[in-house]
């Protein structure tokens, strides 16, 4: 499939390079996903594939094709043969666009780094003919596409539109997701996550809970994370809107630890609840990141 | 605590500026979006408080800078006991300051002053100990640093007035020099004095040692009324041969009260001559002249009374009339005067002196001549060897002799030595602009009445010829020509002097003659040969006599009788010197026996002593008082100016240097922050 950067306005998220990059790669979900349609993912029923589940007996109205007539000669036995079904997935991206993604040190902002990425994986999960779809939410949901898989290029013109404007939080429209995304599916949170890890696990626990694979992307800035600032200056909060003094090298140190702090408290939570969970750092290409994220899950998906 | 300057307290409005600064410092501070403070807010408490705490010290140390720089400038100064007062105990060095200047005569002044001295004594512990310093133009340590009061009490009692004037500075710094010298713990001077204003003319320079403390004790009143007679003046006239003397005195009234009928009389020979009656307004004074006194030969005593006051002293002038002594001159030349037209109508003219002048030709001079001249001036003559020969010896006994070269002058060669310059040819200036007189030493007794502007030009006289001169090697060059040809040479031979004048004297080789300088020009070349002196009528207590001087002729004075009558026996060898100490006439005699007197000196007591308005003595003691210093309250409760307690507190410097070493600590910290 070719993706016309002339019509479609989100197209330009779809860097090529970084599709080079990834073209290979799949994004396969790590817990069973519900579709229709053959995908690459394990469907929570027995359909065709190559992968063997279990054997059971015989009841008239089954089809006889899928009789194991090797089994019937040893044990004399109708028993069918079940399969693994795999099936497409829901895929949405959820992505914060509080104002505080608006947010950039060197160039680009988080949010824009955010709409590639998703963009991105829009267009591959697409590919995989999985069902993708958007939405776009700071303090409540801002957009919303539902997952389709007709609706990439609607996503991608959503994504487009999208500005940072006001204040973000993530318990309330997650929790909306959670109760609106009845089946199960991929999950993916692009955010930046400037919430207490407990409030954050808050949030993201239901999604987790109704049995979807929720995949964390925590942007970050360089400038959030190393905090490299000389002077003295006034710091003010792009959502409060509320300025502090601030004397960086006095408390650059005291800042990194508790950003590690944080990103160790969320790593830490979002592995117990099994939730991928990738720091990426905005100033890092969104090819490399997005590559070695992806090589890692397939790597451990085979693993498992 | 209280300020010297207070306004410079203003300057404390100047605080604001740091604080200013350090406000709008931070609001120009530029804003750093930041996406979220949610671990900036975490630590915000501490970092902000780190960062207050860290400008707050610099805010602190500027203001304080400032502050003190400020303070500094307002010269602030304690009003509280000195610590050097505080500090009591400790045995004590007094130096006990008596003023004996005659005005301390007034009424009870001195009885007072005495008893005042004695409390000081009376109050001495016996680890004390004092010196007394009795002072009027002379010091006088009467007993130093003992701790026996009865010699102490003794020498009071042995006090007496002196005919002195009052100076404050000598005496307080022998005070000075008497407590440097102590090691005992406390020192002070008590000065016992009327503190007249007149005695103290600024702190030359005195300073009593650190810690010393002056404690004035003022014995005059408030009120005072005195009466002084002023220094004559004595006007000679000539009136049928006979020299007259007319005397004018005057009378100035210190005191607020005019006075009306204040008799002067004037005593000749100790007899009253004659009375005036004047009336003085308050602080003024009035004048009288006395009928003329004829003189006799020898000179006569005078005296000007006034009837007494309350202070005795300045109510007598003595003075002394003695006749007029003519500079005898004999001019020589080749007429016996007649050439000389110009020099003698010269020397016939003048009162003090007055110069007798007689005439003789070069070959009538004899040795009774030369005997009985002062001066002797040869005018235009060719001197034999023989008569130069004389001349020398003359010279060589203390005469003086004026050569005139003129036209045919000469000084045989052989007793050049004699002469301070040799006449030769002569130079010719008819033709051509015409010589005039120029680099006149006007420092030299000659010229110096000329010496300040518009008061002779000597460039007018136009010098048509003079004679080439040779001065000697020890003689000085007082005139030259324009040409640098030497006009006038002097020297001096042996006790006598020689001038010698390269021209003439008449209009035949220049018109100085008629020109408004001759007269005094040779006036004065006459009384430097004759070495003439003016005599003084008077000299005053706390000078000093030369008696050697003091006789109008060549005397051996061995003896001196002083007015209160004692003898003082003089060196025979001459070069002792007497200092008047008493009012009155010193007679001086001839010879161990002294049969009658050679010359009589009359000594005033200083008449400026007879104003007897009083200063502040706080003047006196925060002129002299040293750093740590200050006054000791006992009679007169006198307390230190501001400024005097300012200056010697001196806390402004300590501000000043605390605030620059708060400047440079800041600094410092800044850069180490800025740094950091």
């Amino acid at each position: 499939m070719t993706l016309s950067t002339a019509t479609v306005p989100g197209a330009r998220f779809v860097d090529p390079k970084v599709l080079a990059r990834i073209g290979n790669l799949e994004l396969v979900a790590r817990s069973v996903v519900d579709g229709f349609i053959n995908g690459l993912h394990r469907s929570p029923y027995f359909g065709a594939s190559v992968d063997f589940a279990e054997h059971r007996g015989y009841v008239p109205g089954d089809d006889i094709r899928r009789v194991d007539w090797r089994l019937y000669a040893r044990t004399d036995r109708y028993y069918i043969k079940e399969y693994e079904a795999d099936s497409n997935a829901n895929f949405a991206v959820l992505l914060d666009v509080s104002k505080s993604m608006g947010f950039g040190s060197e160039g680009m902002t988080k949010l824009e780094y955010g709409r590639m990425l998703a963009g991105c994986l829009t267009y591959l999960v697409h590919r995989q003919r999985d069902r993708v779809g958007l939405v776009a939410f700071d303090s409540d949901i801002v957009e919303f596409v539902p997952p389709s898989a007709k609706h990439m290029e609607v996503a991608l013109h959503v994504l487009d539109r999208l500005t940072p404007s006001s204040p973000g939080s993530l318990r309330v429209p997650l929790n909306k997701v959670a109760e609106h995304f009845g089946r199960r599916g991929v999950l993916v949170l692009i955010s930046d996550l400037y919430e207490d890890p407990d409030a954050i696990m808050e949030a993201i626990g239901p999604l987790r809970f109704r049995g979807h694979d929720v995949i964390v992307f925590h942007l970050l800035d360089r400038a959030e994370l190393d905090f490299e600032y000389a002077d003295a200056s006034a710091f003010e909060d792009l959502e409060s809107g509320e300025q502090i003094p601030i004397v960086p090298e006095a408390l650059a140190e005291q800042y990194r630890e508790l950003v590690r702090a944080h990103i160790n408290a969320l790593t830490e939570r979002f592995s117990a609840n099994r939730i991928d969970y990738t720091l990426v750092n905005t100033s890092a290409p969104l090819d490399h990141a997005l590559f070695s994220y992806l090589s890692t899950r397939e790597r451990l998906t085979r693993v498992r | 605590m209280s300020f010297l300057t207070p306004l410079f307290l203003i300057g404390l409005a100047g605080l604001a500026v740091p604080l200013v600064i350090h406000l709008i410092q931070r609001e120009r501070k530029q804003v750093v979006q930041f996406p979220s403070l949610m671990f900036l807010r975490r630590i915000p408490y501490q970092s902000v408080q780190r960062r207050r705490i860290r400008h707050w010290l610099l805010l602190m140390m500027r203001l304080a800078a400032l502050a003190l720089i400020v303070l500094a400038f307002a010269r602030p100064f304690f009003r509280g006991s000195d610590p050097a007062l505080a500090a009591s105990g400790g045995a004590r060095e007094i130096v006990l300051l008596v003023d004996r200047s005659y005005s301390m005569g007034y009424g009870d002044r001195w009885t007072r002053a005495l008893s005042a001295a004695r409390s000081t004594v009376d109050d001495m512990s016996a680890a004390d100990r004092a010196s007394i310093v009795f002072f009027g133009s002379a010091t006088d340590v009467v007993l130093r640093s003992t701790s026996d009061k009865a010699r102490l009490h003794s020498a009071l009692a042995g006090a007496q007035l002196s005919a002195g004037g009052t100076h404050y500075g000598p005496v307080l710094k022998l005070a000075g020099s008497i407590l440097a010298e102590s090691s005992l713990p406390r020192r002070e001077v008590v000065l016992v004095s009327d503190f007249q204003r007149v005695g103290w003319c600024g702190a030359d320079g005195v300073r009593l040692p650190d810690g010393a403390v002056l404690t004035p004790v003022p014995i005059g009143e408030s009120e005072t009324a005195n009466l002084a007679v002023t220094p004559v003046s004595l006007e000679r006239s000539t009136f049928s041969d006979q020299e007259r003397v007319t005397v004018t005195a005057g009378v100035v009234n210190h005191g607020p009260a005019a006075r009306d009928g204040v008799d002067m009389t004037l005593e000749i020979g100790g007899r009253a001559i004659q009375t005036m009656r004047v009336a003085v307004g308050p602080n003024a004074s009035a004048s009288a002249s006395f009928a003329p006194v004829t003189l006799t030969g020898a000179e006569i005593r005078g005296s000007i009374r006034l009837a007494d006051d309350a202070m005795p002293r300045d109510n007598a002038f003595h003075f002394m009339v003695s006749p007029g002594r003519p500079v005898r001159t004999a001019l020589v030349d080749r007429t016996a005067g007649r050439e000389a037209l110009y020099l003698s109508r010269a020397l016939s003219v003048g009162d003090a002196p007055r110069f007798v002048t007689t005439a003789r030709p070069a070959d009538g001079l004899t040795a009774d001549d030369l005997q009985r001249t002062d001066v002797l001036i040869l005018n235009d003559v060719q001197v034999p060897a023989a008569l130069a020969e004389r001349l020398g010896r003359f010279v060589e006994r203390g005469g003086g002799l004026l050569i005139i070269a003129g036209q045919r002058g000469t000084w045989p060669q052989e007793r050049a030595a004699s002469v301070a310059a040799l006449p030769g040819d002569m130079v010719d200036r008819t033709r051509g602009p015409a010589g005039r007189l120029v680099a006149l030493e006007y420092g030299h007794t000659v010229f110096e009445p000329f010496r300040s502007p518009r008061s002779g030009d000597f460039s007018a006289a136009r010098f048509y010829g003079y004679r080439a001169l040779t001065p000697q090697a020890d003689a000085t060059v007082l005139a030259r020509f324009d040409d640098g040809a030497p006009a006038l040479v002097e020297r001096r031979v042996g006790a006598g002097r020689v001038l010698v004048w390269a021209s003439s004297l008449d209009i035949e080789w220049n018109d100085l003659p008629v020109k408004p300088v001759f007269l005094p020009f040779v006036h004065q070349m006459a009384r430097y040969l004759a070495a003439y002196r003016e005599p003084e009528p008077w000299l005053t207590v706390g000078s000093v006599l030369d008696p050697g001087r003091a006789a109008a002729g060549p005397a051996d004075i061995r003896t001196v009788v002083t007015p209160s009558g004692e003898r003082v026996a003089l060196d025979p060898e001459g070069g002792d010197v007497v200092t008047l100490e008493e009012q009155g006439f010193y007679e001086l005699r001839e010879g161990a026996t002294g049969a009658g007197p050679a010359a009589t000196v009359a000594a005033n007591v200083d008449l400026s002593e007879s104003d007897l308005t009083p200063m502040d003595p706080r003047e006196v003691v925060a002129a002299v008082s040293g750093s740590g210093a200050e006054l000791a309250g006992n009679a007169g409760t006198v307390e230190l100016t501001d400024a005097s307690r300012e200056a010697t507190q001196r806390l402004w410097w300590y501000l000043l240097f605390a605030g620059a070493l708060l400047l440079a600590a800041e600094t410092l910290v800044s850069n180490r922050t800025m740094i950091r």
